[in-house]
């Protein structure tokens, strides 16, 4: 039987918050956002990282689809295969 | 004796004081549960940035997000927040006493936030170095106008006031630095683990990171005393509300009992006039 559920070990935890929304909380196979370097994406097992984003479109691959959210800038904290964007500080 | 005309048109007018005063008490009850919602929701995302920060923060010190090489003014910065209109009870007032005990002009400023507050600092002569409204909306609140006059003072006082339960409102003084060390000092007790260079990769430094980490706690303390304040004033004017409500009860029951009153004796009068009438007429006859 076909599934659209990711396997964890093949996903990354992606939540996208801000203080009175959650825009996304689901397993994801990559987010990619913008930092002062320029694009970036994360992939499952990424390195412990924290960034500030730019304002740009969060773009995350999951087995729901693809999902484009546009931000106005943020901090991205990745521990622990889990990606968390806080969003509006 | 009022005539009974006069009582039922002072009813009516009673009538209308009474669904005025349990509407305000309904919009006080609404706007409180709406904000209480909007502290609850925000609490999590800020105790998880807190923990960040927290494990981030390169020294022990506060630096207000300005960096070292920034000289501020030798002066103290005294934030108050009140209601932007009336109906907020006398808590304002509590508070603008309380914060002008501390007050010397030569070594505080003032910004007032709520026009209710700015009105009784002008009746009490005291100058204040800005004005901010207090926001209408309980979300996305933008206190960065603020941030930008906290980092030109050494340091920074937040006068606000707080709610305790629907029926208790306190007032309350934080210094903006301590109550940002402290909270962190907190978050750290609680998840004892350092961010540390060789374990994580910053972008773009782990000083960016961390001076940006520090202006959004600023933001995130003042974005919390002004929903206190909020929730605080909320409950000040629901219980303000639900006294007046209570009165205009009371006084509705007092009319009603005096035009029961001025209608007997009307009757009675009647009945009198009618009596004594019988009774002359029935002496003529007689």
């Amino acid at each position: 039987m076909a599934t659209t559920t990711a396997k964890t070990d093949q996903t990354i935890r992606v939540k996208v918050a801000s203080p009175y929304q959650v825009y996304f909380d689901e397993q994801a196979y990559s987010i990619s956002g913008v930092n002062a370097t320029g694009p970036f994406d994360v992939l499952p097992g990424h390195h412990n990282f924290i960034t500030l984003l730019e304002p740009c479109e969060l773009f995350i691959r999951s087995g729901a689809g693809e999902r484009k959210i546009r931000i106005n800038g943020g901090l991205m904290h990745i521990k622990a295969n889990m990606a968390n964007v806080f969003l509006d500080v | 004796m009022k005539r009974l005309s006069e009582v039922v048109s002072e009813q009516q007018a009673m009538q209308s004081v009474v669904g005025l005063t349990d509407i305000f008490e309904g919009l006080a009850s609404m706007r409180l549960a709406q904000v209480k919602d909007q502290v609850l929701s925000s609490q999590h995302f800020f105790n998880e940035l807190w923990d960040i920060y927290s494990q981030v923060r390169t020294s022990n010190q506060f630096h207000y997000g300005r960096g070292l090489d920034k000289s501020p003014l030798e002066k103290e910065l005294y934030i108050a927040i009140t209601a932007e209109g009336g109906f907020s009870g006398d808590i304002d007032q509590k508070l603008i006493s309380w914060m002008l005990k501390f007050y010397d002009k030569s070594k505080q400023d003032i910004i007032i936030i709520g026009h209710h507050g700015a009105l009784q600092l002008t009746q009490a002569g005291v100058e204040f170095k800005r004005y901010f409204r207090l926001p209408a909306h309980d979300n996305n609140i933008n206190v960065e106008p603020l941030i930008a006059q906290v980092k030109l003072y050494s340091s920074t006082s937040v006068f606000y006031q707080t709610y305790i339960t629907l029926m208790v409102q306190d007032i309350k003084r934080i210094e903006l630095k301590r109550a940002i060390e402290d909270a962190s000092k907190q978050a750290l007790a609680s998840n004892n683990t350092r961010i540390k260079g060789q374990d994580y990769i910053f972008e773009p430094s782990p000083e960016i990171v961390a001076g940006h980490l520090e202006n959004t706690m600023m933001q995130i303390t003042l974005t919390q005393t002004i929903l206190d304040s909020k929730l605080a004033q909320y409950a000040s004017r629901f219980r303000s509300m639900r006294r007046a409500s209570d009165k205009a009860n009371d006084m509705m029951h007092e009319l009603t009992r005096e035009y029961s009153r001025t209608k007997r004796f009307y009757a009675d009068e009647r009945l009198k006039e009618v009596i004594n009438g019988l009774v002359k007429h029935e002496a003529r006859q007689a």
